[in-house]
């Protein structure tokens, strides 16, 4: 009898223990809410959700993919290979431990790889505790695997050391497979099962519709218990997708919130949602603390309210969520975190009425007169006082409606509009708006929690916009865009929108704007949230920049990962305080570039950027710069298109 | 305690919607802490608006059926001295100042009190029941941020100051588990007095300060040492009553 023949009993063992820890799991995710599940399309997308969505997304970070890929293909090729093992005849082969041994050497390079994240400093993103031990063990199970195995395709020459090897792999191997309840190898099965049973498979099919994948899912109103109050109130695979999360902290280096010092870390949210369902955290949570971070009582339970001082989650961190999307689209483990971030605030508004003082004032506005700001809606339309703009209720139709928003109320965002205005007018585009018809689109009360108030909304607004005829929904606000193109068809109302930005570029590509150059002024993009990551559109806002001959810088984070200004999410009616304040961590990544001007395509970001004090370059929308360079070329005699209304004083 | 709250028929200042009045709201919260199930009553043509209370902290809602524009002040009568003589009678009726739809006249509460023979105290920013078992004891609001302590005997009505603490956040869940009780109008028994006298309008003089708040003549004082014109700020303020030493 020599030691290798007991590593197939050895990986029994860790199976049976893993089995029985894992139960334990499945017995909390059980507690969950029911969700409609495709477990067969869900099984048949697993190796391409595995091998193709999340390694990309784990392979933005080389060390990372480095290290996983053969501590995982190792350990599950000597795990595999051992069960065959357990027939007798095959362990006499010394090939089959020559085998055993290779993969144990592959794992084993796995393994120095990740130690090499960790030690002799880990990033500062990662966790500690047990997820820093995770190496120890897994290095000792490889070398101690791969010795024994070792020894027995050189034919046993040493028994006794062979043992000696043997013991410290089996109580390392037995380690890792008792963490698989709390610790870290929750994630193998977690994470695997989580991709085939995901909440929105739709994410993984990169030609679906937006709304599947990033518009929020409609509340019942009729529910008992609107939104969630504890973990029992999340679908079970919700609870199944907060066990998966490998503590990579991924998002959290990503998170404006944690940036700017409010207490929010995405990674330590989802850390104690997965703990909250078994009562706690079972060892003390080893990542970065919330920036200051509030106390809290501690409370958890499977029935045990979540957010609340007396709880697990502070409702401050609750209210810094931007909802920016930036951790979702980080995260390796495909979680969604404004989706449980979002339930959360649901049942806290709908539920409580429990949000921060100052929100309360947008959402009792929305309920007395369907305007955040409280303006009359009659006023929306005021700031174009002197331009040609139509109302569609005097005409019935027109080839493009175009959508207002809050920006109409604001001195800024009517900057922007009057620009993008006299730039249609220029280009003779067919365009009317709903004036004094048009209620806000929602997306302030949808995001803080105020389902109530967005499903009227979405109604009455689908009802306005069912009376006329038009092909497209033209706006400047990706919020408006987002709410009316992927979240509006629940509710009845589909949609062709377009966002300013993808209209005009349109326009310009045809040639029925003639823009002059303005070339010699360096520029840098801002991505708004929810044009880029939510709708991911990237490119013509861009290609539009690039025309006008403008010298394009880019910031390091920008496109799909660019970050948030701070403005989204209903965050600046929350006012979470904060070390500083997100948009002042954007403009400091504008100026890096050097550019002289930030271009932006959205009004909450022109708001948040220029509300940065000091020297900063100058914050401009793509359509003022368009409209610059058309100017611009009208200046120049050269036949260019006279002007159809009066300049605005 | 047992408390009915009184909501009007009030509008949104912007949109001209239905609405629920803020200061309402506000003696919903005050009730709220004197009864755990605090009811409101609202005369008018539906619920649309007041039903809003609910989700301020009311436990049930009582709407009497009237048509649009018809005096409440006979229904709301008659229902409370039904409720008054009835096995539960409510010990404190709460209402607002005024309603808030543009013509009120701000009597209701006052006449409804004559109506029902009960005390009415005005203006109340705080509340808690007092020592004595059938006492309130009411903070009332005074001019110039004074305030009086008042204990009142119940059955009583109490108006509602804007300066009392915020209403409770409006949380939809519980507007909607709430509980609306919908009555026909009742024939009203009780004797009201609503023909509460109309005169034509008549030009009055202002009502002029006397303690010297004029400009110039004695008050004016062209440079003066900086410690005497700040005793002469000081005793123009305690003058009037806009700042006091030892009176709190
Ligand atoms: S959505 Fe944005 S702000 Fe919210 S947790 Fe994720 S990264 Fe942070
Ligand atoms: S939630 Fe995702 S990105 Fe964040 S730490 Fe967990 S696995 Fe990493």
């Amino acid at each position: 009898m020599t030691a290798a023949a007991f590593l197939p009993w050895l990986v029994v063992a860790m199976l049976l223990v893993a089995a029985v820890q894992i139960g334990r799991r499945v017995r909390l995710w059980r507690g969950g809410k029911p969700a409609t599940v495709d477990w067969f399309a869900g099984l048949k997308a697993l190796p391409k959700r595995y091998l193709v969505d999340v390694h990309h997304v784990v392979d933005r970070d080389k060390s990372a993919s480095r290290m996983h890929v053969p501590t995982a293909g190792g350990l599950v090729l000597a795990c595999g290979l051992l069960g065959f093992g357990l027939v007798p005849a095959i362990t006499a082969s010394r090939l089959y431990w020559a085998l055993v041994a290779l993969a144990f050497l592959v794992m084993g390079a796995g393994v120095v790889l990740e130690a090499r994240r960790r030690y002799p400093r880990a990033l500062p993103r990662l966790s500690l505790g047990l997820w820093q031990r995770l190496p120890v063990h897994l290095g000792v199970f490889a070398a101690g695997g791969f010795l024994t195995a070792l020894l027995a395709a050189l034919g046993n020459p040493l028994p006794a050391l062979s043992f000696v090897l043997f013991f410290p792999a089996a109580a390392a191997g037995l380690a890792l497979a008792a963490t698989t309840a709390s610790g870290p190898m929750r994630h193998a099965l977690a994470g695997a099962t989580h991709l085939v049973a995901h909440p929105r498979p739709p994410r993984f099919e990169h030609q679906a519709a937006k709304g599947d994948t990033t518009g929020l899912r409609p509340l019942d109103l009729e529910a008992d218990k609107l939104g969630a109050e504890t973990p029992a109130d999340f679908a079970w695979n919700r609870l199944l997708a907060f066990d998966a999360c490998v503590q990579c902290g991924r998002c959290e280096a990503a998170c404006p919130a944690f940036a700017a010092g409010q207490p929010l870390s995405p990674k330590h949210l989802i850390a104690d949602l997965a703990a909250a369902s078994g009562g706690g955290h079972a060892r003390p949570y080893a990542g970065n603390p919330y920036p200051n971070e509030r106390a809290i009582g501690g409370a958890a339970g499977m029935h045990a309210p979540i957010v609340s001082p007396d709880g697990i989650v502070h409702p401050d961190t609750l209210w810094s969520c931007t909802t920016c999307r930036a951790c979702v689209e980080e995260c390796p483990m495909m979680i969604e975190h404004v989706d449980a971030i979002v339930d959360l605030r649901r049942y806290q508004t709908l539920e409580l009425g429990a949000l921060p003082l100052k929100a309360e004032e947008p959402l009792a506005n929305y309920r007395g007169c369907d305007e955040p700001s409280g303006r009359p809606l009659y006023e929306r339309t005021d700031f174009a006082a002197g331009l040609s703009l139509p109302r569609i209720v005097e005409r019935g139709e027109a080839e493009v409606l175009l959508w207002l928003g809050q920006a109409a109320y604001d001195l800024r965002g009517q900057r922007t509009l009057k620009a993008l205005i006299q730039t249609l007018n220029a280009a003779g585009v067919d365009f009317a708006v709903l004036g004094g018809q048009e209620r806000d689109c929602g997306d302030l009360a949808r995001r803080l929690g105020d389902e109530a108030t967005f499903q009227r909304l979405a109604t009455a607004n689908i009802e306005i916009l069912s009376r006329y005829r038009f092909s497209r929904i033209l706006t400047a606000d990706p919020h408006a865009l987002h709410v009316i193109r992927n979240e509006y068809p629940a509710f009845g109302g589909s949609y062709e929108v377009v966002h300013h930005t993808a209209f005009l570029a349109e326009l310009v590509e045809s040639g029925r704007l003639a823009p002059a150059s303005l070339a010699g002024r360096t520029i840098t993009y801002h991505d708004p949230c929810y044009l880029g990551r939510y709708n991911g559109e990237v490119e013509a806002p861009r290609a539009l920049l690039d025309a006008l001959g403008l010298e394009r810088r880019e910031m390091a984070r920008s496109g799909k990962r660019s970050m948030c200004c701070g403005g989204g999410g209903g965050a600046p009616s929350a006012d979470i305080p904060g070390d500083t304040r997100i948009p002042d961590i954007r403009m400091v990544q504008v100026k890096e570039t050097g550019a002289k001007t930030v271009a932006v395509a959205c009004p909450q970001c022109t708001a948040m950027l220029e509300g940065v004090t000091g020297e900063r370059p100058e914050v401009k929308d793509v359509a003022e710069l368009l409209w610059e360079a058309i100017e611009a070329g009208r200046r120049k005699p050269a036949g260019a298109a006279p002007t159809r209304e009066l300049q605005p004083a | 305690m047992k408390t009915i709250v009184l909501l009007s028929d009030a509008r949104n200042p912007v949109s001209g919607r239905a609405q629920l009045s803020r200061l309402e709201a506000q003696a919903i919260g005050l009730a709220a802490d004197l009864d755990e199930t605090p009811q409101g009553l609202h005369v008018g043509p539906g619920e649309e608006g007041v039903a809003a209370g609910l989700g301020h902290g009311l436990r049930g809602l009582d709407v009497v059926e009237a048509p649009e524009g018809e005096d409440p002040l006979p229904a709301l009568a008659a229902f409370l001295k039904d409720a008054l003589s009835g096995d539960a009678p409510p010990a404190l009726v709460l209402c607002g100042r005024r309603g808030e739809g543009g013509l009120e006249t701000g009597l209701v509460p006052y006449l409804l009190a004559e109506a029902l023979g009960l005390p009415i105290l005005a203006d109340a920013v705080a509340m808690r029941p007092g020592e004595a078992p059938g006492t309130l004891v009411v903070d009332q609001a005074m001019a110039k941020g004074a305030r009086r302590r008042i204990t009142a005997r119940l059955p009583a009505i109490v108006t509602v100051h804007p300066l009392s603490s915020p209403p409770q956040p409006f949380a939809f869940g519980r507007m909607r588990r709430g509980d609306i009780r919908r009555h026909a109008a009742a024939v009203c028994e009780v004797p009201v007095d609503v023909g509460a006298g109309e005169r034509p309008h008549r030009a009055r003089p202002k009502l002029m300060r006397t303690a010297g708040t004029a400009s110039g003549g004695a008050n004016l004082h062209v440079g003066p040492e900086p410690e005497e014109a700040a005793r002469l700020i000081l005793a123009y303020l305690e003058e009037n009553g806009i700042r006091g030493y030892g009176r709190g």
